[in-house]
């Protein structure tokens, strides 16, 4: 477990923690504004950004401050659900494989190859296109397209540690192969681990982005940043804020992950040495 | 894909297997009465003044590549809009929907209204010289009836055929199974080079993408997703049109279109209700351009599943209507380019009666019908109930569409308001025909439109058309509906056939089996010089002489 | 050396397969058929005529007899004939291939070409005024979404200012020569930025950590210490070291490329195989979607073969497995 705490955090990454922060704290206040994000006002359609409307209003006259902030939640919890299932299986597969070696590794390196080998967003849009639509398949779509770069990491790192003395040790003391994954090597692979999750959500967050501004993402009315990107296209030349605003909010919070993540990496690794 | 625009998704239209006695002629349908006068509108272009420029280039937009020429394989608009020019049909349908010949001269019927007899003009010819024969018309159909031909848009129509043979080198005897007043719309129908297919496998037969001509214009070039051209076929022995070239630019998105629109760089593209402000607002240039507007048959409901607890009382139906504000979709989406409409018709449409008012929009008075269905906030959450189920459901609409998903959002903002849960979902065009066509939906927001003027409503709402043996998707099933669709397909005489449609369209409105939405306008927009642009019910292009007849204003 | 050649070529066989099953999976699971057609379809088939056309598409055939049936056939290179226009698989994909090509090349290229020198200069000068620099600017790059990129970059060229086109390859009439050229050249700026910045931003990261490290190391103090100008010492010596792990994750670059090319494909109404993917996904061409996908992953396979090749011959530590 690191040990580093937020004080070894480099400067640029304690403000993207910051704003992280203050991201779940929209999305924890959200409720607020989901009925305003669902009013519709025929009559001010496509209204330039004003006082009343900061942001201005979409093609059914929403206010469009309310529709974004109404779907950082969305946005944000499938990122995590999403990262989390890539690592959870990720950990699981390259693990196995880095541990057991011989005929195992053989066969679940195939595999992680597999999927590797597909560009991610063709294997994204045929699962996201052609499963019936819903947060969870979008979740389990990104979570299992991105799984292999997070399996390949860990048995990178369990073929390292696994070798290790205090390993060895723990399997001469009769350890079960799980306990020794868990208890000796999951604890020392956990930073780099880390690292990869912070990365993982931010690329969850651009893909479910990326599929919700296709048409095969999250179906309505759980809309999400992508989702009102979806609509900017037709409208681009009359309302320049349907693209701005909701692509802002999306750059900045991936941006922000990927800078946590970039501290978090340069806090776990010492001496330069490349994670 | 951006697709062409506005009208929403689902262009399923008739398919003509009711059966019913022929008339001794192609019954002419009754020709419709134009539009009510309001700015704009109107059947015929009358701008006639000019002397047409002979020669020149007439730049068309495509909404998307057409994927092929085989008239028999062509399944969209694409690839109609294109073959109008290189294959004529047998028989065309003219500015009043009535049919007039085209590669034929006469179609006559037998009197036990099975048999066919169609006679080719006697000059009709391939741009290799041959003649159009009767043997061509007998491939053609046989090629439709081939189960290893995917001909989407004719086979049906072919489907109890018995038997077809050229009784001489002009004239060919088709025979069916049974009669049926509108048979005479199958012969509106290309027709194929025999002898060109010789010794080819069909469905990869290079003719697929470099079709003989027996039109007015011949195919010189297709680049992929470019452009096709085309130039004068020198043997056509008919009309000719005004242009030496007609160059299809193929433009996927519409915003790029309508800039080229506007830089007069196509000279033609269909527009919907933004585009249409837009050009309003914008300063004319010398180009660009001349808005015509139009009623076509065209129009959006959105089906609900009768055979659903939520939508089998035809009070809760009738509550859904009466919570869709029409008037101001009307006002507010289509600026005002839309009439709301009562029945599941277009008001061009013979069948539909004006007199059936459509139901007021009236939350209140829905609600009591709601309640009155037994619809009651029994556990205080906000939410309708009745039985235990609460009243929610999930409204498809397809990805493509952005009317849709308008109008199904103010749909369910108004049903939230009383205590109804509609979640709009988008789906995948395939994937929502799936579920539509399967009647695995609680509602779903559909399009029709019009392919001929066929207003014949028993595969849409015929009990025995429920999915998924037709196009009753939500399965609407009542017994004197049943009963009128089934006389009327029976009727031959025209008045009679009209009046038992009217009495149809009350019940429709009564019974409210899907909510029905509006008939729109389409709108096209022409650089200043176009002339001679002649609208009708089904559109700018599926008719004769449609855009052969265009030609441009000289300096 | 060999043998690391014959063991991966072996190990990219039953890779393969698993891909074509995955993928087969993948398409048949799902709801819609082809039979639907596309959304501007004329008329559906529906009844008699729709049993037809499945049967006619072999629809109507179990699962694992499909699935033999188009596996041996693309073993013998034919992938079948599209359902949407019965074009052979091959044919349409050979149409769209050279415009992908042409825009993931370029962009490549010029990723390259700017991230090298870039990631030198900062590398360096680690922690100095131009890495924090870039690196905001790199950061920045990583994290936008391509989709809302081209978005505002066709706001601003193309619909405030003019500069640029919107859409496409090339305006009709383009016109021979120059300013054909030109034309074409203006058609390919957006989409080309695009596709560049991402993995430029990538390259660029990774070129500099490595510069970083590197230039500390040993050997590369010693040839400063024999007398090599700096950047002599980074150029000749720190930078490739530095290269190697980009060229290992060269292989990955591709498949990451053509999906962002999915998206500005779309967007820019770019005729390559990104697009004909996605339509034919949406229209369920089934022989299509399995064609592409199997060539792309085989084209994935190929390159990071390759680029592990590549290692391998230049660190014995990869070829002896200690890194897969």
């Amino acid at each position: 477990m690191t040990r580093s705490g937020i004080g070894r955090l480099p400067g640029s990454a304690r403000v993207a923690l910051a704003v992280v922060v203050a991201l779940w704290l929209v999305a924890a206040a959200s409720p607020a504004f989901a009925s305003r994000a669902r009013e519709i006002h025929l009559g001010q359609r496509l209204a330039a950004p004003s006082a009343t409307h900061p942001f201005g209003t979409d093609d059914l006259g929403r206010d469009l401050l309310a529709r974004v902030v109404a779907a950082t939640p969305i946005s944000l919890a499938i990122g995590l659900t999403a990262a989390a299932v890539s690592l959870i299986v990720g950990f699981a597969v390259g693990a196995t494989a880095g541990y057991a070696g011989g005929a195992t590794d053989l066969v679940l390196s195939r595999l992680i190859e597999v999927m590797l080998c597909f560009p991610v967003l063709f294997l994204l849009l045929a699962l996201a296109a052609l499963l019936p639509p819903s947060p969870l398949t979008i979740i389990l779509a990104i979570g299992l397209t991105t799984w292999a770069g997070d399996a390949r990491y860990a048995r990178a790192e369990v073929i390292k540690i696994k070798d290790l003395d205090y390993a060895r040790a723990a399997r001469a003391a009769g350890a079960s192969t799980p306990r020794i994954l868990v208890r000796h090597l999951l604890p020392n692979a956990l930073p780099p681990l880390i690292v990869s999750a912070a990365f993982g959500v931010a690329w969850a967050i651009l893909a479910e982005a990326s599929l919700s501004f296709l048409g095969v993402g999250l179906p309505a009315p759980a809309v999400s940043w992508g989702g009102i990107l979806s609509a900017a296209p037709t409208y681009i030349e009359e309302a320049w804020w349907l693209a701005l605003f909701p692509g802002l909010a999306l750059f900045l919070t991936v941006a922000a992950y990927n800078l946590l993540a970039e501290g978090l990496r340069a806090a776990t690794t010492e001496g330069g040495r490349k994670a | 894909m951006r697709r062409a625009v506005a009208a929403i998704l689902l262009l399923a239209a008739a398919a003509c297997r009711a059966r019913h006695e022929a008339p001794a002629a192609a019954t002419p349908v009754a020709a419709p009465t134009p539009a009510k006068a309001e700015p704009g509108l109107g059947f015929l272009d009358g701008a006639r003044d000019g002397t047409p420029q002979e020669g020149g280039t007439l730049y068309r937009r495509l909404g998307g590549e057409p994927t092929t020429l085989n008239g028999i394989l062509q399944s969209s608009a694409f690839e109609a809009e294109v073959l109008q020019y290189v294959q004529r049909n047998l028989f065309d349908y003219d500015a009043s929907l009535r049919q007039v010949p085209g590669l034929a001269e006469k179609l006559e019927v037998s009197p036990d209204g099975r048999e066919y007899v169609v006679t080719l003009k006697a000059d009709g010819v391939w741009e290799d010289g041959k003649p159009v024969t009767a043997r061509d018309v007998v491939f053609t159909i046989e090629r439709i009836r081939d189960p290893k031909v995917p001909a989407p848009v004719y086979k049906s129509l072919f489907e109890d055929l018995e038997q077809v043979e050229a009784l001489d080198p002009r004239r060919v005897r088709v025979r069916f199974k049974e009669p049926y007043a509108f048979r005479s719309m199958a012969f509106v129908l290309p027709v194929l080079p025999e002898h060109r297919f010789a010794g080819q496998r069909f469905l990869s037969a290079k003719d697929n993408r470099a079709p003989l001509s027996n039109g007015p214009y011949r195919l010189v070039s297709w680049k992929t997703q470019e452009s096709l051209e085309l130039e004068r076929n020198p043997r056509y022995p008919w009309q000719r049109g005004t242009f030496d070239k007609i160059l299809f630019r193929i433009v996927p998105d519409n915003g790029t279109a309508f800039r080229m629109l506007m830089a007069g760089q196509v000279d033609e593209n269909a527009l919907d209700a933004t585009l249409k402000a837009r050009i309003e607002s914008n300063p004319p240039s010398d180009t660009c351009c001349r808005v015509v507007e139009f009623y076509n048959l065209d129009f959006n409901y959105i089906a609900l599943n009768n055979r659903s607890p939520l939508f089998s009382d035809t009070r809760v139906r009738r509550a859904m209507t009466m919570l869709l504000d029409r008037a101001s979709l009307v006002r507010d989406l289509y600026r005002g380019s839309a009439r709301i409409i009562s029945g599941p018709w277009a008001p061009d449409s013979p069948a539909y009666d004006a007199s059936v008012e459509p139901l007021p929009f009236d939350p209140a008075g829905a609600a009591k019908l709601l309640a009155e269905a037994g619809w009651r906030d029994t556990n205080g959450n906000g939410s309708l109930d009745h039985d235990g189920r609460e009243f929610e459901f999930d409204l498809l609409v397809s990805a493509g569409s952005d009317i849709g998903r308008q109008i199904d959002e103010m749909l369910a903002a108004e049903l939230a308001k009383v205590g109804v849960t509609a979640r709009v979902r988008q789906m995948e065009w395939s994937a929502f025909v799936g579920k539509v066509d399967a009647g695995e939906f609680d509602a779903a927001s559909l399009g029709w439109s019009a392919g001929d003027p066929n207003p014949d409503p028993y595969f849409y709402w015929h009990s025995s058309q429920c999915p998924p043996n037709g196009q009753n998707d939500g399965c609407y099933q009542s017994a004197e509906a049943d009963r009128l669709m089934d006389e009327a397909r029976r009727t031959l005489d025209a008045d009679k056939r009209t009046a038992l449609f009217h009495r149809l369209h009350k019940i429709f409105r009564d019974e409210a089996p899907a909510i029905f939405v509006v008939n729109p306008t389409q709108k096209f927009a022409f650089t200043r010089s176009i002339r001679g642009v002649t609208t009708s019910p089904l559109g700018i292009f599926g008719i004769w002489p449609g855009p052969l007849g265009w030609w441009k204003k000289a300096e | 050396m060999t043998a690391y050649l014959l063991r991966r070529l072996a190990l990219a066989i039953p890779t393969l397969f698993g891909i074509a099953v995955v993928v087969f999976l993948l398409v048949h699971l799902a709801p819609g058929s082809p039979v639907f057609g596309s959304s501007d379809a004329i008329r559906r088939p529906t009844g008699r005529a729709a049993e037809e056309m499945r049967r006619l598409y072999g629809l109507d055939r179990p699962l694992p007899e499909r699935f033999a049936t188009w596996i041996s056939r693309a073993a013998r290179f034919d992938l079948g004939d599209s359902f949407v226009d019965h074009r052979p698989v091959g044919e349409r994909i050979r149409e769209a291939l050279p415009n992908t090509l042409l825009l993931n090349g370029l962009a490549l290229l010029f990723a390259l070409a700017f991230a090298i020198p870039l990631g030198v200069a900062a590398g360096g000068r680690p922690e100095g005024t131009f890495d924090r620099l870039s690196g905001a600017a790199l950061f920045a790059m990583y994290s936008m979404p391509t989709f809302w990129a081209a978005l505002l970059l066709q706001t601003l060229f193309s619909v405030r200012w003019h500069v640029l086109p919107l859409y496409g390859v090339a305006s009709d009439a383009p016109g021979g020569g120059l300013s054909g050229i030109v034309d074409r050249v203006a058609h390919l700026a957006l989409p080309v930025t695009c596709l560049t910045y991402g993995t430029l931003a990538f390259v660029a990261r990774l070129v500099r950590a490595g510069v970083a490290e590197a230039a500390a190391s040993d050997f590369v103090l010693a040839a400063r210490a024999r007398g090599a100008s700096r950047r002599r010492a980074l150029w000749a010596h720190a930078l490739p070291n530095a290269l190697l792990p980009v060229l290992t994750l060269l292989g990955l670059l591709l498949p990451a490329l053509l999906s962002g090319s999915v998206i500005v494909e779309r967007i820019f109404a770019w005729p390559g195989v990104g697009r004909l993917y996605l339509d034919s996904i949406l229209a369920r061409d089934y022989p299509m979607i399995l064609g592409l996908s199997l060539l792309t992953a085989v084209a994935t396979l190929l390159a990071t073969l390759l680029a592990d090749l590549a290692s391998a011959a230049a660190d014995p530590r990869v070829r002896d497995g200690a890194i897969s």
